[in-house]
């Protein structure tokens, strides 16, 4: 069986695109990628199947007949993937797999959301739906009961919450695809106003249009793209969820644990090995309790763990060097594609003024929820230079 | 948002009926199933058990960013419910809470469920209940 290699990837700068339409997005991506391929391609002939990563948010992206409308590549297999914020990565799982099955040469995988087109606006309208009880549960307080629990629990305190922000933020600013380029401290984030205590404004990632794009192919062709491939070690993907009944579920995500697990398994890396992580962050707390689901500290250690500048880009484990999704944004069906492009960029180490030295295996993880607000799913994906 | 399927748990929302596992002890609420979450039992034996109406609060949020129509500060707890005849697991239910004082509440915090109209679905009230800190535990 051959090895999966990502080759090439491109990318639009997120934000407010109110002048881009949904196909403005997935182009843009798309001809990032096409230019920016090392020894060039030939798209039409070289890519022989596209997994396209989108929730649809904006209505008018579905199917895999989108892609081909946005891109101009017909006459090709195209599978759309929806997996609530695993969207992306998933796309990029399966794409891997395929290739590694031999079925696929050349995958292009694309991911792409029009965030801002709603005029409900994401409170209103997401995935939240109305529980059976009657009132909905907003992300905001999904993610905010693990706060609350992980602070009683672990004594973890606010201020460490918030330090992921303020990392994110000042990481974002360096990064010159992200949304949201500004520095924010502690008393910022504590300070601005609640969404859903415990959390606040500034523990939310911001509404973001974007799109990204990357190419995935297989041992023999590698080289033809690029002298620097960069090598798919493993991935792993997986659902669980709190009603379960397991309380660890209370303050982290089963999901993401198995997911790693299957990650590190396949790869024959453990979470000492990594050496620069792109991680879920819709949220402050996302991150951080993501920090034990991931093995990167022990179970409750979170909060040390960041005190400890750990997770910041001079530290040890540098995590969301891009700016994560609380600065450089979450159009969710791009939001893991733009993950997997940070990681490949790190590893060429092309990755900048966030460049981490050396870095020869990085970690890509999204959590994403789903059924009303109980259910979990996670990937995790792992890649060597 | 109208439809039937807020009148397909009545049982569960004014009852407290829940469903145990007969292979792992897990007690589902509010959902009614033939495969056990848990386990992964299929078909799974369920037994109809009865849930206390007080329990502990695991966690909780206080909503303050809502659509229009809903009122805030809206709190959510997750709460345990215990069996009503003491025996086996409890069962893990998503709530309301009447209280939005945070010195009130905590993770552990005893709260009694409280039946009463939630809303309605547009044709019909959807009874079910919200969880309130008793009055003798209230500090
Ligand atoms: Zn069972």
């Amino acid at each position: 069986m051959t090895d999966a290699h990502v080759v090439g990837s491109g990318i639009i700068d997120f934000g407010e695109k109110y002048e881009w339409s949904f196909d403005d997005l997935l182009e843009g991506a798309y001809l990032d990628l096409v230019e920016s391929v090392d020894h060039g391609i030939e798209p039409t002939k070289d890519i022989d199947a596209i997994w396209y990563g989108t929730l649809d948010i904006a209505n008018e992206g579905a199917s895999g007949a989108s892609v081909a409308h946005a891109t101009g590549l017909f006459e090709k297999p195209a599978t759309q993937i929806v997996n609530a914020c695993a969207t992306g990565s998933d796309a990029f799982r399966n794409a891997v797999q395929a290739v590694k099955a031999g079925d696929v040469e050349v995958a292009l995988v694309i991911g792409a959301e029009k965030m801002l087109d709603s005029t409900e606006g994401l409170i209103g309208g997401a995935a939240l739906e109305r529980l059976w009880r009657g009132r909905g549960v907003t992300m905001p307080a999904f993610f905010g009961m693990r706060a609350t629990r992980h602070m009683e629990q672990y004594d973890t305190t606010r201020e460490q919450i918030a330090e992921v922000s303020v990392k994110n933020h000042e990481n974002g600013t360096k990064y010159p695809h992200a949304h949201q380029q500004f520095e924010c401290t502690v008393d910022d984030v504590t300070e601005s106003a609640t969404v859903s205590y415990p959390l606040n404004l500034y523990d939310c990632c911001p509404v973001t249009d974007g799109a990204c794009a990357v190419l995935v192919t297989n041992d023999e062709r590698a080289r033809e793209f690029t002298d620097a491939p960069v090598r798919v070690a493993g991935y792993g993907f997986s659902t669980d969820s709190f009603m379960r009944g397991d309380d660890l579920a209370l303050t982290n995500f089963p999901a993401s644990r198995q997911a790693s697990s299957m990650a590190y398994e396949r790869s024959g890396y453990g979470p000492d090995d990594v050496d620069v992580a792109e991680v879920h962050d819709c949220f402050s707390i996302t991150e951080l309790i993501t920090y034990e689901d991931l093995g990167f500290c022990e179970q409750g250690e979170a909060g040390a763990f960041i005190d400890d500048g750990v997770p910041h880009l001079d530290g040890d484990k540098p995590v969301n060097p891009s700016g994560g999704l609380l600065s450089k944004g979450h159009p969710i069906g791009a939001t893991g594609v733009a993950q997997i492009a940070e990681i490949f960029e790190q590893l060429r180490g092309e990755a900048g003024d966030v460049q981490v030295p050396d870095a020869e295996v990085g970690l890509q993880h999204n959590i994403g929820i789903g059924r009303n607000a109980t259910g979990a799913v996670s990937c995790v994906n792992i890649l060597e230079r | 948002m109208s439809g039937p399927r807020y009148h397909r748990t009545r049982a569960q929302d004014q009852r407290l009926l829940a469903f145990e596992c007969q292979s792992c002890g897990y007690v589902s609420f509010p959902d009614e199933r033939r495969t056990c979450k848990r386990c992964g039992d299929a078909p799974a034996t369920f037994e109809e058990v009865r849930l206390a109406e007080r329990g502990e609060v695991e966690t909780f949020v206080v909503q303050e960013y809502l659509p229009d129509d809903i009122e805030v500060p809206q709190p959510l707890a997750i709460v345990d419910l215990p069996q009503a005849d003491g025996e086996g697991e409890s069962a893990r239910v998503y709530g309301l809470l009447t209280e939005t004082e945070l010195d009130e509440l905590s993770v552990g915090t005893e709260v009694e469920a409280r039946f009463r109209e939630l809303f309605d679905d547009g044709e019909r009230p959807i009874n079910s209940f919200k969880f309130a800190v008793p009055r003798e535990v209230k500090r």
